[in-house]
């Protein structure tokens, strides 16, 4: 389980994170809603140990993030960590030659379900082939915990159609899931828990199954309570 | 080890293109550099014994021989080696803040790597070593190649004949390059490779507290340079020889050292404990 305590992060004088705290579980994908700066992304690479946290304490599996964590946890931020001069193919074998459990098998697989060829270069490739290649580049990973950065972020709705059915896939069975985005349509029959955040803080978190059949509302039903006053 | 290794690799790669340019440019300027340096030579000989009816003898009595120390001089020679090595300079910052800007932020991959995070200041460090050392060697090949296009073109008694370690010796630049003696050697390069650590921890301050941080890493490398100097400016105090040339060398040895491994440990600490991307 990734457990968030109570984190705070001040940019400057700019407080981005008041307090933050919420739990994401193994097996369920779990979804961080807010709107531009409420502090998703910050709460990712602080996770990450991407950004320093002025207070509080974030734990994997009850332990701190070491640089052993980064084998079984994976970030998938919300441009391409790759270099774009890369092949396809040159940037797998950088992932086999640092993580031990890179799946070169999955990562064929996700190649060929998103019909892509290794020698494709990063930088020809298109914003939504681009994300899947980031996708795929963390879901080759053998992790228990995933973590994304708004995967639906300025793509077509084909290659959101495709990135989206790989949640129902295989693929991320048994995982952990974090994910921030805004397209919450094309994933909200996915989601297991939500968690709204609003300037730095949890202002609601739920489950989605539960809300849907004791209240029969919708996460976006809830999230037009919370944000729209 | 093995991830420290393969980083090394991989920073030499990402570079290897534009260092290869870098070697074909100091080649081919420099060889054209002996070429035209002797057929001018040649051609001003000759001008001169014509003009003013000069025999060889009279011409030699007024005008030295050319020398190969004259093509190591000129333009065609040292404006490449000063090229590369402000590419050098250059590149010594750009290692760093071109994983952060781009089209692709790369640094995200970097930190996120199951390896010690210092592995990557080590990594780019040794990369950047590698590079220096593999162009200092390049031209120490390429002195005696030089020399030996420079003893075809000219004949015999146009020129004199010196040897590599005349011709570095007799040159400013070269002589910096390559030092006469292994201490010397070490002073040059110990230097440059301090100058390289205190310059990633400057740099990696102000990837940690942006702003703040150049002033924080101004203020790190204004001391460390303070500490350096400060054996000497103790010494302008007291007396000019106050401390005899070992003595001196040994406490710039002893300071180069205590700076070096405290700029690894605040690295170290800055890419675990502040670094943002």
């Amino acid at each position: 389980m990734i457990e968030v305590k109570n984190i705070t992060k001040k940019f400057g004088n700019k407080k981005i994170l008041k307090g933050l705290s919420f739990t994401a579980k193994k097996g369920e994908i779990t979804c961080l809603i807010g709107i531009n700066g409420a502090g998703k992304t910050t709460a990712l690479n602080a996770i990450m140990n991407l950004t320093p946290l002025t207070s509080g304490e974030i734990l994997i599996d009850g332990k701190k993030l070491t640089k052993e964590s980064y084998q079984t946890i994976a970030f998938i931020p919300d441009t391409i960590a790759m270099l774009s001069q890369m092949t396809i193919r040159q940037a797998m074998h950088f992932m086999k030659d640092f993580y031990t459990t890179w799946n070169q098998e999955r990562a064929n697989e996700l190649l060929n379900f998103f019909q892509l060829t290794e020698t494709q270069k990063i930088a020809t490739l298109s914003k939504g082939n681009t994300a899947k290649i980031n996708l795929m580049l963390g879901l080759a990973l053998d992790v228990d915990y995933l973590l994304m950065d708004e995967p639906f972020s300025g793509i077509d709705i084909f290659s959101r159609e495709q990135i989206t059915s790989v949640f129902t896939s295989h693929l991320i069975e048994d995982r952990g899931v974090l994910i921030t985005t805004h397209e919450i349509s094309d994933i909200e029959h996915l989601i297991d828990k939500v968690i709204l955040i609003d300037d730095g803080i949890v202002v609601k978190d739920f489950n989605a199954e539960d809300m849907r059949e004791q209240e029969e509302k919708s996460i976006l039903d809830v999230m037009r309570e919370v944000y729209v006053k | 080890m093995k991830n420290y290794l393969k980083l090394v690799s991989f920073e030499l790669s990402r570079f290897i293109k534009i260092y290869i340019a870098l070697i074909v440019v100091t080649t081919v300027s420099q060889f054209a550099g002996v070429f035209s340096q002797s057929r001018n030579y040649a051609a001003t000989v000759n001008q001169t014994l014509q003009q003013e009816s000069f025999s060889l003898n009279d011409y030699f009595v007024s005008y030295p021989p050319l020398t190969f120390i004259n093509v190591t001089v000129s333009g065609w020679f040292i404006i490449p080696i000063i090229f590369s090595a402000a590419a050098l300079v250059f590149y010594s910052f750009f290692i760093w803040y071109r994983d952060w800007f781009g089209k692709n932020a790369f640094i995200y991959r970097l930190l996120m790597l199951p390896t010690n995070r210092i592995n990557l200041f080590f990594s780019k460090l040794t990369a950047i070593l590698l590079m220096v050392l593999g162009l200092v060697a390049t031209q120490l090949i390429l002195i005696p190649l030089e020399s030996a296009l420079f003893n075809q073109l000219l004949p015999d008694y146009l020129r004199y004949n010196l040897s590599t370690q005349t011709i570095i010796s007799s040159s400013e630049y070269l002589s910096v390059l390559f030092p006469d003696s292994f201490i010397q050697f070490l002073i040059y390069y110990g230097l440059g490779s301090l100058v390289l650590i205190v310059l990633f921890t400057i740099i990696l301050f102000e990837r940690s507290f942006h702003l703040k941080g150049i002033v924080f890493g101004g203020l790190f490398g204004a001391g460390t340079f303070i500490l350096m100097l400060s054996p000497f400016i103790i010494q302008t105090k007291l007396s000019p020889y106050y401390l005899y040339p070992i003595e001196n060398f040994a406490i710039e040895l002893f300071l180069g050292i205590v700076i070096s491994i405290f700029s690894i440990w605040v690295s170290h600490y800055l890419l675990n404990k502040k670094i943002t991307v």
